[in-house]
């Protein structure tokens, strides 16, 4: 283990290090906890100038306010709308296409490989343009269906480098051997590789949950109008009009982080070991 | 019927030639094994037979029908591999009847055959634990049994002990030619232990570089080598090469082993020149009795109790193993008599092909 | 085989052959149509004149020709390279964090979970926060630098220091990221091989210098791969704290070519393709070192 471990020092070390971390983490969360203490503050206090001190009383007050004078309950269902159909779809189709990539050594694959990884790491504005002339041209322009089916194909490309690697660490004996006993490829697929996958597939579900939640470029993109706008684009607006009323603007920030925040404390392992892939073997 | 038989059989990968030629007929019910080092080739060849791999040039037939060109669903295999292949998440019960189910067997019909296999292997009481919980030689059975329920014409094996410890391998050893005996199914099996090859084989197959180097009954190879290569590889510990000159002389061969010391061998040879000659060292003596006897300093001697096996070295310096018995007096550093019996020499040309075999069965 | 049964045989034979294509397709299918015609057609797009309504009509390099005389241009990709520079600190950094919090006292999962909060916070929830932050009068931040130094900064309101701002805003989830690649690498260092460094006297630095960096390499390569991704695809932030203002002095070329192709300005899609193009053969550099790695990798296997 590296650092050596604390518990070999000696005790005023050891005392020191205790007594640093809640310091650290209080200074490197220091813009959150500020805003997380500004959405309980009551308005009062902002306009009487108390900024930092004790709030004068816990208003809860400012989280109603929210979800009545805004319409931010419904960019949170848009938000579910768009990101609980890009997770299936893109999960969906990338345990399909890893494994046509990890399992069958077809002339292509390698280059069919590299381009979904290559297209992982393009600039979005490269899309822009032509994405949204799709969208409009097909009729989805303004809609959550636009949004889920440009994440989902976008999605897949890292979701394919993904469950590729996740299946080429499986024994292919695995699959070699079910052929030896005349089990279909599609058999193979489905009742071999797809249960060993479950892990990747928990793992990556979180990832893509957050990424797409997150997502705030295509939302401003492909959606114009409050109907079919996500929390990300929404919240961008309403601070718009919430101008100055930084009780508000804080209450809505926390909202609109809350759910992958949970999704995060839920899966916190899955989600790791989501991001991390390839980060320890060469 | 299931004979295999593989005529001028080839595989490259790429610009590289990995299986050089191979001919070779394996009778209905034999066991085969394919034995040789690393890199030969042999489990490429089982995989070839199986339908894992292409076959590049050549013709392969499994009881008499072409399976060049079959899938390996086809072909009448089932093989079990050297890490089982279990699959994780199934029971063994479900591991043992997947493939039956997948193929459209009826539910009947494969309790029937996976309680039939769980006997026969001693499965029965671990029919419903997943293979995580089982020891080693325990999924060996269950990859046995998933290959047994098929009712496979031919059983292919790829080194499936190499992963079980010393005393369990010699116990699976047991089995698997039991299960020979009880099925009569013709079975190849792949390893590079040649124990196992001598210890399990109706016939051995002996591979080096993608080419057979010989083909017989574990015996045949021991008493009679074709070349250098088998002489070395068939045999624990290894036949000693000691180099000499070698003469036709009265009818018989002579040669002069190292200190200038003359040994008589019977036999015929063309023309005199630099040769080697092999020796077991369970043929060694080590009391002195041979018809050749040559003065050696002891090296390094391994006690196993039973037996002792000495290095000693010899007038040049080479080094010979000598197999003595275990209460043989002599220390490192001590001086040995080695006895050189001549019936039980082997001789092999500069081309490393024997020109004579020293068959004790003779 | 008997060549009776030839519609089932014929699918038996060959569906090693057909069946990857079958698995790929529908992933397949939409990647192509969603993301790899569209860079095609963006580049083709950089060649024309349009509004993104009307017919296009072909310029040439007219495009390209007008972004080098674009002064708002120079300043996009000044501050591109000011991003890419200083994000790049996100990776020592993290470092130096996931160094601090490997340690195996109570609690120490929660807080290392805490530290990579802000990597799972949407970058609009981190943009407020920091503009917050930093807001005159009443944010943190300044009154900080008032308490320091005696006078205020308005930080997203002053063209020397804005572009700073906002990176620093960037670093505080880029940081949490490859604080969490160097945890879950040092988790997996080989403790034979730290031990023998430390039997041969080596600590302290020196130990992480030659025995731990070395192994942590396959996290620093990720690491700086999504770190300098992250850099060129800033948009979010400048969006939302300036949205590239003041003056444009913040500008990105991420949100320069979202403003000329989508902005109140007009809809020069031509234009904004073209500045799209740029952005994209800048990244290139980096993804073809990737994939040439990648490529590397995977003959080894």
């Amino acid at each position: 283990m590296f650092p050596t471990p604390i518990q070999k020092a000696s005790g005023p070390t050891r005392l020191a290090y205790q007594i640093a971390l809640p310091i650290a983490l209080v200074i490197w969360l220091f813009p959150l906890i500020g805003v997380a203490v500004t959405s309980l503050r009551p308005a009062s206090d902002l306009a009487a100038g108390n900024y930092f001190g004790v709030p004068s009383s816990i208003a809860f007050e400012n989280y109603a306010a929210v979800f009545r004078d805004s319409p931010i309950g419904w960019y949170i269902l848009n938000s579910f709308k768009v990101t609980i159909p890009t997770v299936i779809g893109a999960v969906g189709l990338s345990c399909l296409t890893g494994f046509a990539l990890a399992v069958y050594g077809f002339r292509a694959n390698l280059w069919v490989f590299f381009a979904f990884v290559a297209g992982n790491f393009i600039p979005f504005q490269i899309l822009m343009v032509p994405v949204r002339d799709l969208t409009l041209k097909a009729g989805l322009y303004d809609s959550t269906l636009g949004l889920v089916l440009f994440h989902v194909a976008f999605q897949t490309g890292f979701c394919t480098l993904f469950m590729r690697n996740f299946i080429k660490g499986m024994p292919f004996a695995l699959i070699e051997s079910a052929r030896v006993e005349g089990v279909s490829e599609w058999q193979i697929f489905r009742h071999i590789v797809l249960p060993l996958m479950r892990p990747a597939i928990a793992a990556l579900s979180v990832l893509v949950f957050t990424f797409v939640w997150n997502d705030y470029f295509w939302a401003t993109v492909l959606v114009q109008g409050q109907h079919a706008m996500p929390v990300t684009a929404g919240l961008y607006a309403l601070n718009g009009q919430w101008v100055a009323a930084w009780h508000l603007v804080s209450a809505g920030s926390i909202v609109a982080a809350l759910p992958p925040v949970l999704m995060f404390f839920l899966m916190q392992r899955h989600f790791i070991a989501g991001l991390t892939l390839g980060a320890t073997k060469g | 019927m299931a004979e295999v038989s593989l005529s001028n059989v080839k595989k490259d990968f790429g610009a590289i030639s990995i299986i050089k030629g191979i001919d070779l007929e394996i009778k209905d019910g034999e066991f085969c094994v394919f034995v040789g080092p690393s890199g030969c080739g042999k489990s490429t060849l089982l995989r070839m037979i199986a339908g894992l791999e292409d076959i590049t040039q050549g013709a392969l037939r499994i009881g008499g029908r072409d399976m060049t060109k079959i899938g390996p669903s086809d072909r009448g295999v089932a093989m079990v591999f050297q890490s089982y292949a279990l699959y994780p998440h199934m029971t063994v019960a479900e591991n043992i009847g997947f493939g039956l189910r997948m193929t459209g067997h009826d539910k009947a019909e494969i309790a029937k055959r996976t309680t039939a296999a769980a006997k026969m292997l001693q499965l029965e009481p671990l029919l419903d634990r997943k293979p995580g919980q089982l020891s080693g030689g325990q999924r060996q059975r269950v990859a046995i049994g998933r290959a047994i329920v098929r009712n496979p014409e031919v059983f292919l094996f790829d080194e499936p002990l190499s992963n079980l410890d010393a005393s369990l391998r010699v116990q699976m050893r047991g089995e698997i030619s039991r299960l020979h005996q009880d099925l009569g199914a013709t079975m190849i099996y792949v390893t590079h232990d040649q124990v196992e090859a001598m210890t399990m084989a109706d016939k051995i197959v002996v591979l080096s570089a993608g080419r057979i180097e010989q083909v017989g009954s574990p015996l045949e190879l021991y008493h009679r080598p074709k070349n250098l290569f088998v002489a070395g590889f068939i045999g624990s510990p290894k036949m000693n090469f000691i180099p000499v000159e070698a003469r036709p002389h009265n009818g018989g061969i002579e040669v002069t082993l190292p200190g200038g010391t003359l040994l008589q061998l019977a036999g015929t040879l063309a023309a005199a020149g630099k040769m080697t000659l092999g020796l077991r060292p369970e043929h060694a003596t080590a009391t002195g009795a041979g018809d050749a006897v040559l003065p050696t300093k002891v090296q390094l001697a391994e006690h196993l109790g039973s037996e002792t096996l000495f290095f000693v070295s010899l007038a040049d310096g080479s080094e010979i193993a000598v197999k003595a018995d275990g209460l043989a007096p002599q220390r490192p550093g001590g001086a040995m008599q080695i006895g050189f019996p001549a019936r039980a020499c082997h001789l092999f040309d500069a081309a490393g092909n024997a020109v004579l075999n020293g068959d004790l069965t003779r | 085989m008997p060549t009776n049964s030839q519609p089932a045989g014929f699918w038996k034979r060959n569906q090693m052959k057909i069946a990857p294509y079958v698995f790929l397709a529908p992933g397949a299918l939409m990647f192509l149509i969603y993301v790899l015609i569209p860079i095609v057609q963006s580049i083709w797009i950089s060649f024309q004149d349009w509004d993104g309504l009307g017919p296009k009509t072909w310029v040439g390099l007219a495009n390209y020709v007008e972004l080098l005389d674009d002064d708002t241009f120079y300043v996009a990709l000044k501050n591109n390279l000011l991003w890419l520079g200083l994000y790049l600190l996100a990776i020592p950094m993290g470092l130096a964090a996931a160094l601090f919090l490997n340690q195996n006292v109570w609690g120490i999962r929660l807080y290392k979970s805490l530290f990579f909060f802000p990597f799972v916070i949407s970058q609009v929830v981190v943009g407020l926060m920091f503009t917050w932050f930093y807001a005159p009068d009443f944010g943190l931040f300044s009154q900080a630098i008032k308490w320091l130094t005696g006078s205020e900064v308005a930080i997203l309101a002053d063209e020397r220091y804005v572009t700073y701002g906002i990176i620093a805003a960037g670093l505080w989830p880029q940081t949490a990221y490859c604080m969490i690649l160097y945890l879950t690498g040092l988790n997996n260092l080989n403790a034979e091989q730290i031990e023998a460094a430390r039997m041969d006297n080596a600590r302290g630095w020196r130990l992480l210098r030659h025995v731990i960096l070395p192994q942590l390499a396959p996290a620093t390569f990720i690491a700086m791969v999504v770190t300098v991704i992250g850099a060129l695809r800033s948009f979010d932030l400048v969006s939302i704290m300036t949205a590239g203002g003041p003056y444009g002095s913040s500008q990105v070329l991420s949100y320069f070519m979202y403003e000329q192709a989508l902005s109140e300005y007009g809809y020069r899609m031509g234009y904004g393709a073209a500045i799209a193009v740029v952005l994209f053969l800048i990244m290139m550099v980096f993804i073809t070192l990737f994939i040439v790695r990648m490529i590397a990798q995977e003959r080894n296997r």
